[in-house]
């Protein structure tokens, strides 16, 4: 059984701690580029959102390395991604590929639902359910270290001295962590990689902006897609913050340990524009925006596969929230044929008008300031 | 009297009259828009994101129509139709994207439908927008209770029989509310009548057949009128009851193309019976259409007289 998993952000880190946790056999699936991206859109239906496209083109790539067992998310919400595995099977058992498709419940749905399904990849005579929900709790320990890890390199990457330097201290602390697997070796990886980050010159003082970026979790966190925006913006002296990560989405109570709001407080605040779960990130997009706007964000960017339902929900609604909430919200909508010269350029022009934004707030307090 | 707007899209067709009659018997004046024009899709689609699907679009073109005729606007919020299910997730934000689309609409009442849910636990939306209409309790009460009877009638499977002598049987599977707009779907059930085939529609097949048929589905599908329509589709081709199957979709229809590409693969796999999928938007022509449907039912007319075991449906 040679297993492939597709490529989302972290993912594959997290993939390999699985493997070896449990001595699986696996295979790293190809990275996207434009060719997987051409594979995956003739052979998927039209209107189908882009991670079922791209996410397709790899497969492929990876049925043809040799990978037998296709594993992909599920759910059971009101958005698409709970059928694309399905979907996919369809598609690829058509072009005449053998191979068996597992969709993993997230376990968000419910545990005993994430339990059946990662059954089939980890029988139950190999590893027995205390060592399974053990080693699973690790494991995801282990994602939340990383995207905190994450979190605290988009914040000071706006800020580095020496340019690449947050990189560098981000690939150190990942590859420390990379390599704990125990508890007490998570805790003790987990104050080595803060070391690692102290060590970083931070220029706290520098003028800046602050950002959040919202959105569907797939594009907002695999840099193919969305043309590395934290690393460009992180270039431009721009504070990040991001509002989905893999261990929000995967958190079963929906706490939101990386956001740090968790669900029920995301939608309060989503509530006088959205008032219903949508499915997918929708809520939690809008939630979100609403958040960074409270916390005097000077801008927002969502990020969306084309025609996506819940986020094209969240981008009808996220024009109310940027006009009453008065900050400049830019929503980016992509699909196979995007390019990155347009996103750029409007992302340029976002920045400029939170630039132009911020000096106006900044005169207009000097001149009270004056007068009083 | 107050006058309370529905605009005539989305699930109107299927719910409009449990939504009058709540309306009606609280004493307030009950205004539909009108049929859908071709104004109508314009503004609507001038109005809405351009990534929304044609239903939302027509859906923005009617509710701006009643901006003028109506005091307050009812959309309510269908969260589930039936038991397990869940609603495209344009039904769940609807409310919020009629609010965000024009600030000097009237009003918004947003009651939620939560129909596989106890009924408890959303009629109290209900009776409590019937009280901010100024109604008493007892009329609230009343209201309420005549619009749950009305929802009896909304829910049960259309009456008369499905089979018919005249012509062949066609099966033309959509979502209700592209086919009972004249102007969305173009006339297209009347169309196929006047080429000499009767339409077979998804709210005929009894639920019991529909149920039967995705129970042999490897995973379940979890949208309300999705898996109906997979589900009567399904039906038809392996119970041989239509000679070929039109599938009609809307532009960006999330669902809508997941189980188009179900159907065709599981029509590729079964062999059955022709498909034929459509998708409209709101530069569909009508010539197009036309065309395309007169081809696919002379093809079935030349299968059928070809070779009668293969696509019985045509003798039957």
């Amino acid at each position: 059984m040679k297993i492939a998993v597709p490529r989302m952000g972290n993912l594959s880190l997290i993939i390999k701690d699985m493997v070896q946790r449990f001595d699986l056999d696996y295979l790293e699936t190809p990275p996207f580029t434009e060719q997987t991206m051409e594979i995956g859109a003739a052979l998927a239906p039209e209107f189908a959102c882009l991670p079922l496209k791209a996410v397709l083109g790899t497969f492929v790539g990876a049925l043809a390395m040799g990978a037998d067992t296709l594993v992909t998310g599920g759910g059971h919400g009101p958005c698409r991604f709970g059928y694309y595995g399905e979907i996919q099977r369809r598609i690829l058992e058509r072009e005449g590929h053998d191979f068996r498709m597992v969709v993993l419940e997230p376990p968000s749905v419910s545990l005993r639902a994430f339990h059946d399904s990662i059954r089939s990849v980890i029988p139950r005579e190999q590893v027995g359910f205390g060592t399974l929900a053990r080693e699973l709790y690790l494991t995801l320990s282990k994602v939340l270290l990383l995207d905190m890890l994450d979190k605290r390199a988009l914040q000071l990457r706006g800020l580095e001295v020496v340019a690449g330097s947050v990189d560098e201290a981000l690939a150190d602390a990942q590859e420390i962590v990379s390599r704990a697997f125990t508890r007490k070796e998570l805790s003790a990886a987990r104050k080595e990689g803060d070391a690692r980050f102290r060590e970083v010159e931070i220029e706290w003082d520098r003028p800046h902006l602050k950002v959040g970026l919202v959105g569907e979790i797939f594009v907002v966190l695999e840099t193919f897609f969305n043309f590395d925006i934290e690393h460009w913006l992180g270039r431009r002296n721009v504070v990040v913050e991001r509002s989905v990560t893999i261990s929000d989405t995967c958190d079963p109570f929906h706490r939101n340990p990386v956001f740090g709001y968790p669900e029920h407080m995301v939608a309060r605040m989503a509530k006088p524009y959205l008032s219903h779960e949508v499915g997918g990130d929708g809520l939690l997009t809008v939630g979100s925006s609403v958040i960074f706007a409270r916390r005097g964000f000077d801008a927002v960017v969502h990020f969306l596969p084309f025609t996506c339902m819940p986020e094209v929900i969240a981008k009808g609604v996220l024009g109310r929230v940027s006009q009453e909430l008065e900050m400049p919200v830019l929503s980016l909508s992509i699909d196979e044929q995007t390019g990155k010269a347009g996103v750029e350029t409007r992302l340029e022009a976002l920045l400029d008008l939170a630039w132009s934004n911020k000096a106006k707030s900044l005169h207009a307090r000097a001149e009270l300031q004056a007068v009083t | 009297m107050t006058r309370v707007g529905l605009p005539r899209a989305l699930l109107f067709h299927q719910y409009g009259d449990a939504w009058k009659s709540f309306i009606e018997t609280l004493g307030l004046e009950p205004v539909v828009s009108s049929t859908t024009t071709g104004e109508i899709l314009t503004s609507g689609t001038a109005h809405t994101d351009n990534e929304s699907c044609l239903p939302v679009k027509v859906f923005t073109g009617h509710l701006l129509k009643l901006k003028e005729a109506a005091d307050a606007i009812l959309v309510p919020r269908v969260v589930t139709q039936n038991r397990g299910m869940k609603s495209c997730p344009k039904y769940l934000g609807l409310p919020d994207i009629a609010r965000a689309i024009d600030h000097d609409l009237p009003p918004i009442f947003a009651p939620v439908m939560d129909l596989a849910d106890r009924r408890h636990k959303w009629v109290n939306d209900w009776y409590e927008m019937a009280l901010r209409f100024g109604a008493s309790q007892s009329a609230a009460r009343a209201a309420v209770k005549a619009m749950l009877a009305s929802l009896k009638s909304c829910m049960a499977p259309l009456a008369g029989a499905a089979t018919t002598d005249a012509g062949f049987n066609v099966g033309v599977a959509g979502h209700v509310y592209n086919l009972q707009d004249p102007r969305v779907s173009m006339g297209l059930l009347d169309r196929i009548r006047v080429m000499g085939a009767s339409p077979l529609v998804v709210e005929k097949v009894p639920r019991r057949l529909i149920r039967r048929e995705l129970k042999t589905l490897e995973r379940k599908i979890r949208w309300d009128s999705e898996s109906d329509i997979v589900g009567a589709v399904l039906h038809w081709s392996r119970s041989r009851s239509v000679a070929g199957v039109i599938y009609l979709s809307s532009f960006a229809c999330g669902p809508g193309s997941m189980i188009g590409a179900l159907i065709e693969d599981q029509f590729g796999r079964e062999k059955s019976v022709p498909l034929m999928s459509i998708t409209l938007d709101e530069h569909s022509g009508e010539g197009g259409l036309v065309t395309r449907i007169e081809a696919f039912l002379d093809m079935l007319r030349y299968a059928s007289a070809n070779d009668p075991s293969s696509a019985a449906g045509g003798a039957r």
